[in-house]
C-alpha cells in the first residue's frame, strides 16, 4: 500500500471523527435544549447509526492493521476486543428493534472508551508505559498524528463516545 | 382526472421516503468527505526518501539488547559504521582512539523528543567533555509517523552532535542491537562497547554515559 493512499485513509478517519464528534456533541446540546422529547429526533435510527459507527471503526481497524501493517499495541487491541463485538450485537439489535440492547452494547462502549482515554493520557504522558519505544508496536507513541493531536485511540475513543450516545438516543426512543 | 395521493404522516410510505433520503444524504455526504480527503492528502508532499541514508557497517554485530539483564556485549568490539548526515557530510563510528557516546533516536519516539532538548541544554552549557565524542543515529524513520522527517526535528532542536541518517530497515541500529528508543551505547577508543542503555536518561544519565566513557581512558 503506497503511502498516499494511507494518507488519504488517514485523512478520511480524520475528517469522519470530526464529525462524528460533532455530531454527537450536537446531539447532547439538542437533548439539553429541547429536554426528554429530543430523543424522538432519530428514532430506530440511532441504533442503525450506531452501528454504522462501529462497522467503520472495525473496518477502519483491520485496514491499518491488515492493509496498512500497523501492528496493534496492547492498548489497542483492548480497544478492538470492545469495537469488534459491538458490531455484531448492534447489527442484530438494529434488526430485531430490541431496545434491550443497550445493556449488552452500552457496558462494551463504556469499557471500550476507558482503554481509550487511558491509552490517549498515556501518549501525553508516555512515562506511564516506560522509559523507551519499541520501535514495532510502542503505545506511548503516535502511529499517525492528524491535525495535529488526532491519533488512532482518539478516533476510537470518539468511536465508543458516539454509539453510547445514539444508544441513549434509542432507548429513550423506544420506551 | 385521478389525483395523485400523499402519503400520510406515520404511514409505510413516509418512513420509506424518510429512510431513503436517509441513505442518499450519507452516500452524497460520505463522497463530499472522500473528496476532501484526497484533496487534503494530495497537498502533502510526499518524499519517502527523505530522513533515510545509505550508511556502510563493517564487523560482527552486537547482540539485541535486553533491558534489565546483563549486558553481555560488554566488551565486544562494535562494528564500524560510515555514513552521512542529512546534508551528505560524512560521519563514522570507528576505532580512532576517542571514547564516544552514540544516541540512537526516533523522530516520532517521545521519549527521544524529550532527551533532545535536555541532552542539548547539557552540551550547550558546556558539558560535554573534549575527550568525549557524542554522535547520534536517526533511525526508525517512518515517513506516516508524526515528527517526521528528523532532520527538521534535530534542526528545530539545535541538536549539534554528528547526525548518521539510517536506512530504511535500521541496519545500524540493528548493528548495534538496539531493542527500543532512546538508546545509547558507550563505546571506548577502539570502538569496545563498554555499556548500553535503552530509554529517556536525562541529564543524570548522560553524566553517568560520560563518566563511563571516560572511565576507559584511565
Amino acid at each position: 500500500m503506497s503511502v498516499e493512499t494511507i494518507l488519504v485513509f488517514n485523512n478520511l478517519f480524520a475528517i469522519l471523527t470530526l464529525i462524528a464528534a460533532a455530531g454527537s456533541i450536537g446531539l447532547l446540546v439538542y437533548r439539553a435544549v429541547k429536554g426528554p422529547e429530543a430523543v424522538a429526533l432519530l428514532g430506530d435510527k440511532a441504533i442503525w447509526l450506531a452501528f454504522t459507527v462501529a462497522l467503520v471503526a472495525t473496518i477502519g481497524s483491520l485496514l491499518y492493521s491488515d492493509a496498512f501493517h500497523y501492528v496493534p499495541c496492547r492498548l489497542c487491541w483492548f480497544q478492538r476486543i470492545a469495537m469488534y463485538p459491538l458490531t455484531i450485537v448492534l447489527l442484530v439489535g438494529a434488526i430485531r428493534r430490541e431496545a434491550v440492547v443497550k445493556f449488552y452494547a452500552l457496558p462494551i462502549a463504556l469499557i471500550g472508551l476507558a482503554v481509550s482515554i487511558y491509552h490517549n493520557f498515556v501518549q501525553f504522558f508516555p512515562s506511564l508505559e516506560g522509559g523507551s519505544c519499541d520501535p514495532a508496536v510502542p503505545c506511548s507513541a503516535r502511529s499517525i498524528e492528524m491535525f495535529g493531536f488526532m491519533d488512532l485511540p482518539f478516533m476510537a475513543g470518539i468511536g465508543f463516545i458516539v454509539i453510547a450516545v445514539l444508544l441513549a438516543f434509542y432507548t429513550k426512543a423506544s420506551e | 382526472m385521478t389525483a395523485t395521493k400523499k402519503p400520510k404522516p406515520g404511514t409505510k410510505d413516509t418512513k420509506s421516503y424518510s429512510t431513503l433520503w436517509w441513505i442518499l444524504g450519507g452516500i452524497v455526504g460520505l463522497g463530499l468527505i472522500v473528496a476532501l480527503a484526497f484533496s487534503i492528502a494530495s497537498e502533502e508532499p510526499v518524499d519517502e526518501s527523505l530522513g533515510y541514508g545509505d550508511p556502510t557497517v563493517t564487523g560482527d554485530p552486537l547482540p539485541v539488547y535486553a533491558a534489565g539483564q546483563e549486558d553481555v556485549s560488554v566488551g565486544l568490539t562494535a562494528p564500524t559504521v560510515e555514513g552521512a548526515d542529512w546534508e551528505g557530510n560524512p560521519v563514522t563510528i570507528e576505532a580512532n582512539g576517542t571514547p564516544k557516546i552514540i544516541a540512537f533516536l526516533a523522530h516520532w519516539c517521545p521519549h527521544c523528543q524529550a532527551d533532545v532538548p535536555v541532552i542539548q541544554q547539557w552540551v550547550n552549557d558546556g558539558n560535554l567533555p573534549d575527550d568525549v565524542e557524542l554522535i547520534s543515529v536517526a533511525t526508525a524513520t517512518d515517513r506516516l509517523r508524526p515528527n517526521w522527517p528528523p532532520q527538521d526535528w534535530l534542526e528545530e532542536e539545535g541538536w549539534t552532535a554528528p547526525v548518521i541518517m539510517d536506512d530504511q530497515i535500521g541496519t545500524v541500529a540493528g548493528n548495534y542491537g538496539m531493542s527500543g528508543t532512546p538508546f545509547y551505547v558507550v563505546l571506548d577508543g577502539q570502538n569496545t562497547n563498554l555499556g548500553r542503555v535503552s530509554g529517556e536518561i536525562g541529564t543524570e544519565g548522560v553524566e553517568a554515559l560520560v563518566a563511563l566513557a571516560q572511565s576507559s581512558e584511565q
